[in-house]
């Protein structure tokens, strides 16, 4: 294999892949040939410094094990699986919302959650919640955000 | 169409573009109903996200909560006693019972069938009112904590559950047969809206949908959690595919949620109703560490929870793999080139409640 | 024919209007989370809501007076909530459901949610609760009722 995986148990039995995020796609590409056709979560964790990938996948074939992926990004962008599963564009454009991850290749990265226009991504740790946002809309249903309160809600 | 839907109660935005009355293109906008619960998980005590979790999916109450607690003890090392994990399960039965029974409901208020919507809200007041009873609260109980349960059940409530069994299956299939025996019900949803077994699993859909695609995917039965593996049940599937299906494999679900419930009255031993470890007092105190994933089967597909601790006594990170979510994805797939009466039904059949959607 | 010593009710026009309309509220359902289901359990056949007057459940802004609003409030919500109150015909009356709708309820800390829908539009009666009871709703819409009558919810 071009690529090096490592192998260990998760702390609940799983089985957990780590792989470099240089490799990240040929290995989702492998793991999809090799039956894992259910793409179950992706979840990101936000270390301060850099933010962790998590995939969760599944083999429909052997009773829909359970595969983790982990990788690591310290510039908060990754390679998209959007090609590979359809379920990853959606996951995807929530991490985007949430955590302010950029996927490489995904057709359609917008916010999915929060209003298009919101600033900064919540659920980073460094999100500021003290500073509220207030959501407005205009006359064609298109929501505007801004941090004065008197204009919107 | 929307923000407020006519016929579902949640927030669904759906972005038409249409030719005729038929239906083009359909772009769900969501997001109306986003209430960070994650972020506030973040902030509380470990068993404090419960009160988030009953607000996820909150006609599955009791199902949100036994998926968190799957993780947090796993994470936090507390093993629940035996009877506890009993009583887990009839409790999840029951709520699966009531979500079920809301979504059909709904279902019949969708397609513009008043009737059934009656009888259905008038079977889950009475599983409403075993709730009242055990946990003082209807919907949002918060029944559960970590390492344990809140109340214990004693002889009247499990004699009131099973009376409650006794009579439930009779008036569920009277119900059922207005849905079935109905020919405008049939000529509405059958053949409508097909979703093929591989499309199903690339969107990541789960649940009663995938099921009624022809997948036997269960986590309860494929990666038994608490003490199904110990209880004789079958996972009902379909080969319809359609909305059809999907309405006969909920009605299916609803007779083996009987049948479980049956079973595991009989069978619920004595001990504590809590993990010692887990009082009331040290409760706040309880520290985890490392990540743990954990799946569960609510009524709308497979829960998970993805929790990350970091030896502290808040959560670190917790994330929500939301079956409504990924399943309400499939939207745009579905309704293209059908009838806008079509789409209603296909969106009545996916079963959303925005609560989990959105968290 | 003797006329005159029966069947008279003195009133006001104003006093007739005011007794049909708070005994025909037709509720417009703004159900947004958990507490709709509640909403919708009270409509349901324990608690027969139109036993109170309250016959129709409205989808329609256009043909309520009354406004339920039941469930959180966020902020992505609050402005197309404000717009459908402006389409209502006058009078119209607001019934805020549950405590996340009152000020935020479990959700107070967090950076979506509106504390409170009074900020949006103008609350007649607030009905607490994590979802108030059908009882409480119930409740609620004969506190408003009484309201109307006394003519302080103009
Ligand atoms: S008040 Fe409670 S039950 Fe009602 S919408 Fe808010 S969280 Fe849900």
């Amino acid at each position: 294999m071009p690529y090096e995986v490592k192998e260990e148990k998760g702390k609940d039995g799983r089985k957990v892949f780590l792989i470099q995020k240089e490799n990240f796609l040929e290995l989702m590409t492998d793991l999809r040939k090799q039956g894992y056709d259910h793409l179950s979560l992706i979840t990101a964790v936000d270390f301060r410094d850099r933010i962790e990938l998590v995939y969760h996948l599944q083999k429909s074939e052997s009773n829909f094990e359970l595969l983790t992926v982990r990788t690591v990004t310290y510039d908060s962008t990754i390679d998209s699986v959007s090609s590979i599963w359809e379920s990853a564009n959606w996951d995807e454009r929530e991490q985007y919302d949430m955590m302010g991850v950029v996927f490489k290749g995904h057709p359609n990265l917008k916010r999915i959650l929060l209003p298009e226009g919101w600033v900064g991504y919540p659920l980073r740790k460094d999100y500021d919640l003290s500073k509220n946002q207030y959501v407005n809309m205009d006359d064609e249903g298109n929501d505007r955000v801004s941090f004065d309160p008197g204009d919107g809600w | 169409m929307g923000p407020q839907h006519p016929s579902t109660h949640g927030v669904l935005r759906l972005k038409l573009l249409l030719d005729g009355e038929t239906v083009k293109n359909v772009e769900p906008v969501i997001g109306y109903l986003h209430r960070n619960a994650e972020k506030i998980c973040e902030l509380d005590y470990y068993c404090d996200s419960l009160i988030y979790f009953d607000r996820m999916d909150y006609v599955a109450a009791m199902n949100m909560e036994i998926g968190y607690l799957e993780a947090a003890e796993k994470l936090l090392a507390i093993e629940p006693p035996e009877r506890v994990k009993w009583i887990r399960v009839v409790m999840a039965e029951l709520n699966r019972l009531a979500s079920h029974l809301v979504w059909a409901g709904a279902f019949g208020l969708d397609l513009g069938m008043l009737t059934p919507f009656f009888y259905f809200f008038e079977e889950r007041e009475k599983i409403l009112n075993l709730f009242t009873e055990i946990c003082g609260s209807r919907q949002e109980t918060n029944y559960m904590s970590i390492g344990g349960v809140y109340q214990d059940f004693n002889d009247k409530i499990i004699f009131k559950i099973k009376q409650f069994l006794k009579q439930f299956p009779k008036k569920m299939e009277e119900a059922y047969s207005l849905f079935i025996k109905n020919d405008i019900f049939i000529s509405r949803t059958k053949g409508i809206g097909i979703l093929e077994p591989e499309v199903a699993l690339s969107y990541g859909v789960t649940g009663p949908m995938l099921r009624a695609s022809g997948v036997p995917y269960d986590v309860r039965k494929d990666a038994p959690y608490l003490v199904y593996d110990k209880l004789n049940f079958d996972v009902p599937i379909s080969r319809g595919k359609d909305v059809l299906a999907r309405c006969i494999v909920r009605f299916e679900e609803m007779r083996q949620s009987v049948k479980i419930l049956n079973q595991a009255l009989d069978k619920i031993p004595d001990g504590p109703y809590f993990n010692p470890k887990a009082k009331k007092s040290l409760m706040i105190r309880l520290r985890g560490e490392g990540d743990v994933y954990a799946r569960t089967e609510s009524p709308k597909g497979e829960f998970g929870v993805h929790l990350v601790g970091d030896g502290t006594v808040k959560p670190y990170r917790l994330h929500v793999r939301s079956p409504a979510f990924k399943n309400l994805s499939i939207l745009p797939y579905l309704s293209r080139d059908v009838l806008i009466a079509d789409m209603v039904a296909i969106s009545g059949s996916i079963d959303l409640v925005f609560g989990e959607v959105d968290r | 024919m003797k006329t005159g010593d029966a069947g008279f009710i003195t009133t006001t026009l104003e006093n007739v209007l005011e007794w049909g309309r708070s005994n025909s509220i037709w509720p417009f359902t703004f159900g947004l989370a958990c507490c709709a289901i509640e909403m919708m359990a009270t409509q349901a056949s324990r608690l027969d809501i139109s036993r109170f007057g309250s016959e129709v459940f409205r989808n329609s802004p256009r043909q309520s007076d009354l406004m339920i609003v039941s469930g959180t409030v966020t902020k992505k919500m609050a402005p197309r909530l404000k717009r459908l109150y402006d389409e209502m015909p006058y009078p119209k009356y607001v019934i805020a459901m549950g405590v996340c709708v009152i000020q935020g309820g479990p959700y107070n800390q967090g950076y979506s949610v509106v504390m409170g829908v009074d900020r949006v539009v103008p609350v007649d009666v607030y009905v607490p609760g994590c979802p108030p009871t059908p009882e409480a709703l119930t409740h609620g819409i004969m506190l408003l009722q009484d309201k109307i009558r006394k003519r302080e919810g103009k």
